[in-house]
């Protein structure tokens, strides 16, 4: 890599849409959780730090992080822990590089694998491996909770990303690469086959994004009244500040990369457009709204309720829509 | 402007994994220059009882691998106890040779569609 090259990768990985822009989406999408919950519950939600309470977020950051002592429990290594979550956002923030919406953009075939790898699988690997580090009973019960749940979502929302890529790519170079399929996703909704492809995938894609966020119906790993936090029970502080961003974090990615891969990001507008920016952020907040929605709508589930709604609705069709997209020609 | 990027996916890995390094450097710089240094150390929050109600702080990996398997896998574990485990040695070999027949035929079928592509 050249000079220029090298600072647009600089650029990529820490501003925009990196670091600094994806912990920008992650107070975003917290307020707008915590705001249309509250209004589903007929409260006012985050109201007073910064313009109609949209700063709430990061001023609780902030306090967790520079107010907040550090609490330590007898057994825990909140070292680990640290580190641990530090390098789950990393692992986020470099996965960026693989989306169009990155300046600095990296495409190899098969990149989709790479990308799922990285903002998927080890983000929640640090998580499980932070949560352990501060053992405790509460803790344990949370994340065997949560690997449990996982050992179905995951294959279900791996499958509803490469799905649409496959069949968008699979006429074209590079093979399996995400910034070489987006542009043809929108195209796959006017062919009568992939399209019951896509839709299976869509109710696949949401019911897993659900999981992995945690939300209700599958707030399983955390569920207060039942295992106080779960996996979160022990993080205070500074570890619960960087815990709460990496679940923000996770749940941005999810979505950015459904935007993408199943929605085609800007289509039908070109990338850097008015247009283009606009249909991509209508797209992202309708996804989270959806999200917002069936978590204030449905109750918790019991952990084997879960695994088996989790396995009808999400993996199954997930599976069918890979099965199906090996026909297409 | 864009800057594209056109790779092998091995090279695309070390590329992401030196991003990855540089992302978690400033990372750890900008997380250990904010962090309160105050640090306070407590016992287990175990709902405000003491230790000796827990036999162990964490459950042993045997006890959370039959956890699972007798809560949530009970149907698969018990079709398995039922099949394999009866006492005779023929309803074990039944079991083993089906599945290996399937398994055979699977392979032979995939041979073929391989020849034929070919």
């Amino acid at each position: 890599m050249d000079i220029v090259e090298t600072l647009y990768a600089l650029f990529s990985v820490l501003i925009f849409p990196g670091l600094l822009f994806l912990i920008a989406l992650a107070f975003f999408t917290d307020y707008f959780v915590r705001k249309i919950s509250a209004r589903y519950q007929r409260r006012m939600g985050p109201s007073y730090v910064g313009p109609f309470g949209i700063l709430q977020p990061l001023y609780d950051f902030i306090k967790l992080i520079r107010v907040k002592e550090v609490v330590v429990p007898r057994y825990g290594m909140f070292r680990v822990a640290e580190v641990c979550l530090l390098l789950g956002i990393g692992f986020i923030a470099s996965s960026i590089v693989f989306l169009p919406l990155s300046p600095f953009s990296v495409v190899s075939e098969f990149d989709v694998l790479i990308f799922f790898y990285l903002s998927s699988v080890m983000p929640i690997l640090m998580l499980v491996l932070a949560s352990l580090s501060m053992p405790g009973p509460y803790t344990n019960l949370g994340v065997s909770r949560l690997l449990s749940i996982l050992t179905i979502a995951e294959p279900a929302y791996f499958a509803s990303i490469v799905v649409p890529v496959y069949l968008a790519s699979r006429h074209s170079q590079p093979f399996m690469s995400i910034t070489g399929a987006y542009r043809g996703v929108h195209t796959l909704y006017r062919d009568p086959l992939t399209i019951v492809v896509l839709i299976l995938v869509v109710i696949a894609f949401i019911v897993s994004v659900q999981v992995k966020a945690m939300y209700p119906p599958f707030n399983i790993p955390e569920a207060e009244q039942e295992i106080i936090a779960g996996f979160l029970t022990e993080f205070s502080g500074p570890t619960l500040a960087l815990a709460r961003l990496l679940h923000y974090l996770d749940l941005n990615i999810a979505l950015l990369a459904g935007v993408y891969v199943i929605f085609g990001g800007p289509a039908p507008f070109n990338h850097f457009s008015l247009g283009g920016a606009i249909m991509l952020i209508v797209k992202y907040v309708v996804l989270l709204f959806l999200v917002v929605t069936v978590k204030n709508v449905m109750g918790r589930y019991r952990v084997d309720q879960a695994l088996v709604s989790i396995f009808k609705y999400s993996l199954i069709l997930a599976v069918l829509a890979a099965l199906i997209s090996t026909f297409t020609t | 402007m864009k800057c594209t990027v056109l790779t092998n996916p091995v090279e695309a890995i070390y590329l992401v994994t030196l991003l990855l390094g540089v992302v978690v450097l400033v990372l750890i710089a900008i997380y250990y220059g904010l962090r309160s240094k105050r640090v306070r150390y407590t016992t287990t929050y175990l709902s405000g009882e003491p230790e000796s109600v827990v036999s162990s702080i964490s459950p042993s990996i045997a006890s959370l691998y039959w956890g699972f398997m007798r809560r949530f896998a009970k149907t698969l574990y018990r079709h398995l106890v039922e099949s394999v485990h009866t006492g005779s040695l023929h309803d074990w070999y039944r079991f083993l040779s089906s599945w290996l027949a399937l398994l055979l035929v699977t392979s032979i079928i995939a041979l073929a569609l391989h020849a034929l592509m070919r």
